[in-house]
């Protein structure tokens, strides 16, 4: 409940945003899908300031790269034709493990990455391809590498008058593969494990592996040592049994009512060998 | 503030609060009691409404945010008198049994076969995910959902 | 002494139609259109004027006792209308549980207390303009506690020296049963028929184990909502998602001390109660509130106080010992039952008590004991759940059953198949166990459990598949279980109804029985329809209104189609014997030689014809004139079970724990299917329920007793796109005490998943997993211990 919005407002450029979101009289904020602020007890919280009106919905595919505003409902990642290649794959796959569909069609790419929970599934596909985070504050712009965001919190990378106007990944269209997998009890639930894989071959040898987590770590993330292992090997399955072996090496992993500690060590390995194995299947040509 | 809509056809300009759920608006203020709350927190779907033809919660949507759009409660796709047909299929399947949750789960059906008239049983399925039915275990609901579209089917390809 | 002319004499027993022309048919669900189209109105729906809403402040303690509360402040906040705590309202022990007068479960509760006893237990009740504004004044009540040492479960609330969980003075119970709370001991039965030890001793093989089975909750699409007006006359009128008005009524006076006549109840449609609505929870706050404030007032339940302050299943060890002989046949049979009934005993007698009475009788067996016994704990409250404790005993019963049947190395189906009841024979538990007093004996007249057992063979593939779980990293598993219910509580419960006839032929029919989305009103159309020589669209029907329709027990026990529906053909049959007296008088033709079709009165040689409605019109308008009209009633004298077998194929996932479950198929014998589609979505709602409880849905607990998951987001219940392939099927037989041969059918269904699930992952990776849900950690946790799989 946001029980202190008194404003709410509708602009319809980027710039407006940024300057209501700047406001030192009130605290605004931005709503995308509204399915976090919808829930959350905040106070705190003055205004609202909608970004549907900012027309951040478009997907465009040029020379390889696919751009995805940030007002993009998820369920349109899920049924886009337009996202193609292992990379657009990866991206529909975990849209697709999102929620339920009315939740997809609320959830926004823009909010799905900046609010980013345990239980968030597009974070782990994007850290699996260097997704680039495109962020405007009035006229300015900066890109980050998506990895920036999760070092810490997104919230302290992202100033409170900036916004995440789109993404833009590669599509890989060739000699990669990738993989997804959310493991939860039932289809809408929240994930205790969520795994994102991308292998990209040069030469026959793995030139660049992607091992991103969530639901298991506070935050998502990449299992480097995995990744490191990876570099430079063939896609064979005992190094794939190998490389998965590692995977709890440097992470912490977290414990909760949907399931222990120690069960998720001694199966997160399991699902990182399928991931890579899946990955390895399905190199583009 | 105000807030217009344009609510099962009709256009309507209601006064709400900044903060006022979809769900409280249309029930409250707009008088749709088909409108269900099941959990107010965006997981069951019993308050589910097209909102620009998208299925989403009312229930965690905030009024303001719908501006301009265009709203569907199961009020404005049938009647007693002129029953969708996705409303007969669900009564001639069974697919009701306290029918708390049938509002949200029509339009689910209907926003599924508006974008996709020929769907599989897979797709209906996924179409009705977060619709929640603690009565009926779904089969008939799902049945009930492919013969409407079959239905549905038979009676454009008559009036070509 | 004679009974008097005015006491009725109720059938024993049904006749057969040669036909049936309304019954057995699919028949349209006389409410479906209003729901489809969203005008059939739920409590919430009513737009009461001037109307205040109601919260609960709830305990943050699993035990303690409230010092002090401060209500100063909270008073202050806007829109603030009443507040009120222990020292406002009558101090009246009673039962919320919706049970017939007196009750077999004791009298523990408090409207308010000085004393909490469990997380989210009552403190005090705000009134407010809007419901946001009651939240915000619950917040600033002060109270001071004194907390106390609390138990979290069985073993400790039996201990030694336990902190005693209601050490009031005034619980007591209604009924001279077993009740000792000051050793937290709430509930007690037990019964031996023939000799146990004997028994053991005859047997080849004697095999005992533990199945221990969870907390779950009903999860209603529609929480707890109740609303409640003063009418023109001061009565307070009470709306309410209730599945018991007429004990919502009763235990509404009795706990504000006012007299029954002030109060009516209405139930409109309900959606979904699955028994968690056979309780009064709200009807008494609110009826307290109005009459304090003289405004409408309405308190809805959220989900997050739905699991956590409404009803929940009972958990229960259930232990059972069974003594075999290597041909099959079962030499003794024990079952003791540890239940654990939360803060307060609601259904704390029966449904422990319901763990034998509706499973041991299911095989026959010579030398039979039962023990169980309920406790109190800090824990959320259980009461009444489909299956009724059925559901925590099968479990136990059938996993057992495909022990026993591995032990003696005989095939499952085979061993349940030779030992399980048949027509023609009877249990000496039947008698044995009763509702909080002895039972009533009775002798099967109707069993499809064999046919059942053919269908769900073949449709599962029991030959090709069973014991045969494949090599790879996903292992198939089949499963079965058989099952038995109830049909009513006989010789206790009670159902009436009133037919009243219209002009154009048809018929006003006022249910004291409770419709909570079962689709009741439409089957009871139906039967009253067969009997009366009409369609069931001329039956208007009307359930259910304090005020308006007679009583009936309400919806539980598996009774409604089997007992209201017995009291249905008692007032149909009335109706019909004046419709054809007063044709007899129109036609010149003796009563005997008349016939109906199709509301059509038809004379000897079908010449003679007159109309329903000519003859209502005559009744009205002409001649010797009354209103065509007749109230029935009825009470059962058995409790015929509907049989049930159930199948399962689950895949198991050996690396990781993961389970799906690839197929699930029911054969149930329900007697007569009124209406086969709505008795067939009984039994797959049921049966998916059963699946959520098997595979995802438990609740959990921090260390002070708080369920840290009470919410769909965290509590996971099926929704479209988890469902297995599911089949049912209906297998006739007919059960000749029942109306047109009907026996119950909606809470047998969801007893199946626990076992049938458990047995064919037994059969998918030879693990016997006693404890549910099945969830991956819990499955392979059991491989490993089991060492019977390699770890990668
Ligand atoms: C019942 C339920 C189940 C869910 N299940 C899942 C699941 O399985 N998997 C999953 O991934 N997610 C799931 N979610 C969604 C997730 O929890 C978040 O609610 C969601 O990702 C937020 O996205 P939104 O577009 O609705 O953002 P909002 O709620 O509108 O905003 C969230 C935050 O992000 C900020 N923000 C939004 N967009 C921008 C932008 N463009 N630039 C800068 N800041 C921005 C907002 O100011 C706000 O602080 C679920 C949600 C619910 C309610
Ligand atoms: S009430 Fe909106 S999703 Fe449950
Ligand atoms: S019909 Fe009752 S919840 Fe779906």
């Amino acid at each position: 409940m946001l029980a202190h919005v008194a404003r709410f407002y509708h602009p319809t450029t980027v710039e407006e945003a940024c300057s209501l979101l700047a406001a030192k009289d009130h605290k605004n904020v931005a709503l995308a899908g509204g399915t976090h602020l919808a829930v959350v007890e905040d106070s705190g919280i003055e205004g609202l300031v909608d970004l549907k009106g900012l027309k951040l919905t478009h997907q465009r595919r040029e020379n390889g790269r696919i751009t995805i505003g940030a007002m993009n409902p998820v369920e349109d990642l899920k049924t886009s034709t337009l996202l193609s290649g292992p990379g657009g794959n990866l991206l529909r796959l975990s849209a697709a493990a999102i929620g339920s569909t009315p939740l997809r069609h609320a959830i926004t790419v823009g909010g799905n990455l900046v609010a980013a929970f345990p239980w968030s599934d597009l974070p782990p596909a994007l850290l699996a391809l260097d997704t680039e985070v495109v962020l405007r504050r009035g006229k300015e712009e900066r890109v980050l590498p998506i990895g920036k965001l999760y070092e810490t919190r997104p919230t302290d990378v992202i100033k409170a008058d900036e916004l995440v106007t789109e993404i833009r990944v590669s599509e890989f269209a060739t000699s990669t593969g990738t993989a997804f997998q959310k493991v939860a009890r039932t289809k809408n639930d929240y994930a205790l494990i969520t795994v994102a894989v991308r292998l990209t071959l040069k030469d026959g040898l793995i030139s660049e592996a992607r091992v991103a987590l969530n639901g298991l770590t506070r935050r998502p993330c990449r299992i480097t040592s995995v990744e490191t292992f990876l570099t430079g090997k063939k896609c064979d399955k005992d190094i794939f049994r190998e490389a998965a072996k590692k995977a709890g090496d440097g992470i912490e992993l977290t414990s909760d009512f949907r399931a222990s500690r120690e069960y998720r060590e001694e199966v997160l390995p399991v699902y990182i060998r399928r991931c890579l194995e899946e990955a390895a299947a399905n190199v583009s040509k | 503030m105000k807030l217009n809509i344009t609510l099962n056809g009709a256009k309507k300009s209601l006064e709400i609060a900044p903060n006022a759920y979809l769900l409280d608006v249309l029930r409250d203020l707009a008088g749709m009691k088909s409108v269900k709350r099941g959990c107010g927190e965006g997981t069951c779907g019993a308050c589910a409404v097209l909102i620009d033809g998208r299925l989403r919660n009312s229930c965690i949507t905030f009024a303001a945010h719908c501006e301009g759009a265009t709203v569907l409660t199961v009020e404005g796709i049938g009647s007693h008198e002129h029953p969708h047909i996705l409303q007969k299929a669900f009564v001639n399947h069974g697919a009701t049994q306290c029918g708390y949750c049938n509002p949200g789960s029509l339009l689910a059906a209907k926003a599924l076969l508006d974008r996709n008239p020929d769907p599989t049983m897979d797709q209906v399925k996924e179409a009705l995910d977060g619709n929640l039915c603690r009565c009926t275990g779904y089969v008939k609901r799902i049945d009930a959902v492919l013969d409407a579209a079959k239905e549905m089917k038979s009676s454009r390809e008559e009036k070509r | 002494m004679e009974k008097p002319a005015a006491i009725p004499e109720y059938p024993r027993t049904y006749p057969k139609p040669d036909k049936f022309d309304v019954v057995n048919h699919s028949r349209e669900k006389l409410d479906g259109m209003g729901l489809v189209t969203g005008t059939r109105k739920f409590v919430a729906d009513f737009d009461l004027p001037n109307m205040i809403h109601v919260k609960m402040l709830g305990s943050p303690h699993a035990h303690a006792r409230i010092i002090s509360i401060d209500t100063e402040e909270a008073m202050k906040m806007p829109g603030v209308v009443g507040i009120y705590t222990s020292k406002d309202v009558p101090r009246v022990a009673h039962t919320t549980a919706g049970q017939g007068y007196p009750e077999p479960s004791p009298y523990d509760t408090f409207m308010l207390d000085t004393k909490v006893r469990f997380i989210g237990d009552r403190v005090a009740i705000v009134a407010a303009e809007t419901p946001e504004a009651a939240i915000a004044a619950c917040r600033k009540i002060k109270v001071q506690y004194e907390v106390l040492p609390a138990v979290f479960s069985i073993e400790q609330a039996m201990a030694e020296g336990a902190p005693v969980i209601h050490d009031e003075s005034d619980c007591s119970v209604p009924i001279p049963i077993h009740f000792d709370p000051k050793r937290n001991h709430c509930a007690h039965m037990e019964t031996k028929v023939g000799d146990v030890e004997k028994g053991y001793k005859e047997a080849d093989v004697v095999l005992e184990k533990t199945y221990h089975s969870h907390y779950a909750q009903h999860c209603p699409i529609e929480p707890h909502t109740c609303a409640c007006y003063l009418d023109e006359d001061d009565r307070v009128v009470l709306i309410s998602s209730t599945q018991v008005p007429f004990h919502a009524r009763r235990i509404t006076a009795q706990v504000l001390q006012i007299p029954i006549k002030r109060i009516r109840v209405i139930k409109p449609r309900i959606g979904g109660g699955f028994g968690t609505k056979q309780e009064v929870l709200l009807e008494d706050v609110c009826a307290f509130v109005t009459m304090k404030t003289r405004r409408p007032c309405r308190w809805e339940l959220t989900r997050a106080e739905e699991f956590m302050s409404a009803r929940t299943r009972h958990p229960m060890s259930v232990t059972i010992k069974m003594g075999v002989k290597k041909n099959g046949k079962i030499t003794a049979m024990s079952m003791k039952v540890l239940s654990n009934t939360g803060a307060y005993g609601s259904h704390a007698l029966t449904v422990m008590s319901n763990c034998g009475s509706k499973v041991l009788p299911l095989y026959k067996c010579e030398n039979v004991e039962f023990i169980g016994d309920t406790y109190y704990t800090n824990l959320p409250v259980a009461g009444a759940y489909r299956g009724y404790g059925a559901t925590q005993a099968a479990f136990g019963a059938e996993a057992h059953m495909d022990e026993l049947a591995s032990a003696i190395k005989m095939d499952a189906l085979k061993f349940r198949a030779m030992n399980h009841i048949k027509v023609g024979e009877t249990s000496p538990i039947f008698q044995a166990l009763g509702e909080g007093r002895a039972g009533v004996s009775m002798v099967i007249q109707s069993c499809g459990l064999a046919e059942c057992i053919e269908i769900g063979r073949k449709e599962i593939g029991w030959n090709e598949k069973r014991g045969k779980p494949g090599t790879g990293i996903k292992r198939r598993g089949i499963g079965m279980c058989m099952l038995m219910q109830g049909s009513s509580i006989p010789e206790i419960d009670m159902g009436s109804v009133f037919i009243k006839m219209n002009e154009d032929g048809s018929f006003n029919m006022l249910l004291g029985a409770t419709d909570l989305g079962t689709g009741s009103d439409t089957i009871l159309a139906q039967i009253a329809a067969e009997t009366l020589g009409c369609d069931h669209s001329d039956m208007l029907v009307y359930s259910s209104d304090t005020d308006f329709t007679p009583f009936d027990t309400g919806a539980y026990a598996s009774s409604t189609t089997y007992l209201s529906g017995g009291a249905v053909i008692n007032a149909a049959t009335k109706v019909r014997e004046q419709i054809l007296a007063v044709a007899s008088m129109m036609l010149g033709e003796k009563p005997e030689q008349l016939t109906i079709e199709n509301k059509t009165i038809l004379g000897k040689n079908k010449k003679n014809k007159i109309t329903f409605s000519q003859i209502c019109k005559y009744a009205m308008y002409e001649v010797n004139q009354f209103q065509i009209g007749a109230i029935g009633s009825h009470v059962t004298h058995a409790s015929p079970p509907p049989f049930s077998a159930h199948f399962a194929e689950v895949e198991v996932d050996i690396e990781t724990g993961e389970l799906k479950v690839i197929k699930y198929v029911a054969a149930v014998d329900c007697g007569t299917a009124i209406n086969p589609q709505l008795a067939d979505g009984q039994t797959q709602g049921g049966l998916l329920n059963g699946i959520g409880y098997a595979t995802t849905e438990e609740y959990h607990f921090d260390k002070s007793g708080r369920m840290l998951n009470p919410s769909f987001k965290h509590y996971k219940i099926f929704g479209a796109n988890d469902i297995p392939e599911i089949k049912t099927f209906l297998v006739p037989t007919y059960e000749p005490t029942g109306p047109y041969g009907a026996k119950s059918v909606s809470e047998i269904c969801i007893n199946g998943a626990l076992p049938a699930i458990g047995n064919a992952i037994k059969d998918a990776v030879g693990v016997r997993i006693c404890e549910g849900p099945f969830t991956a950690e819990r499955i392979l946790k059991a491989i490993r211990e089991a060492g019977k799989i390699g770890k990668d």
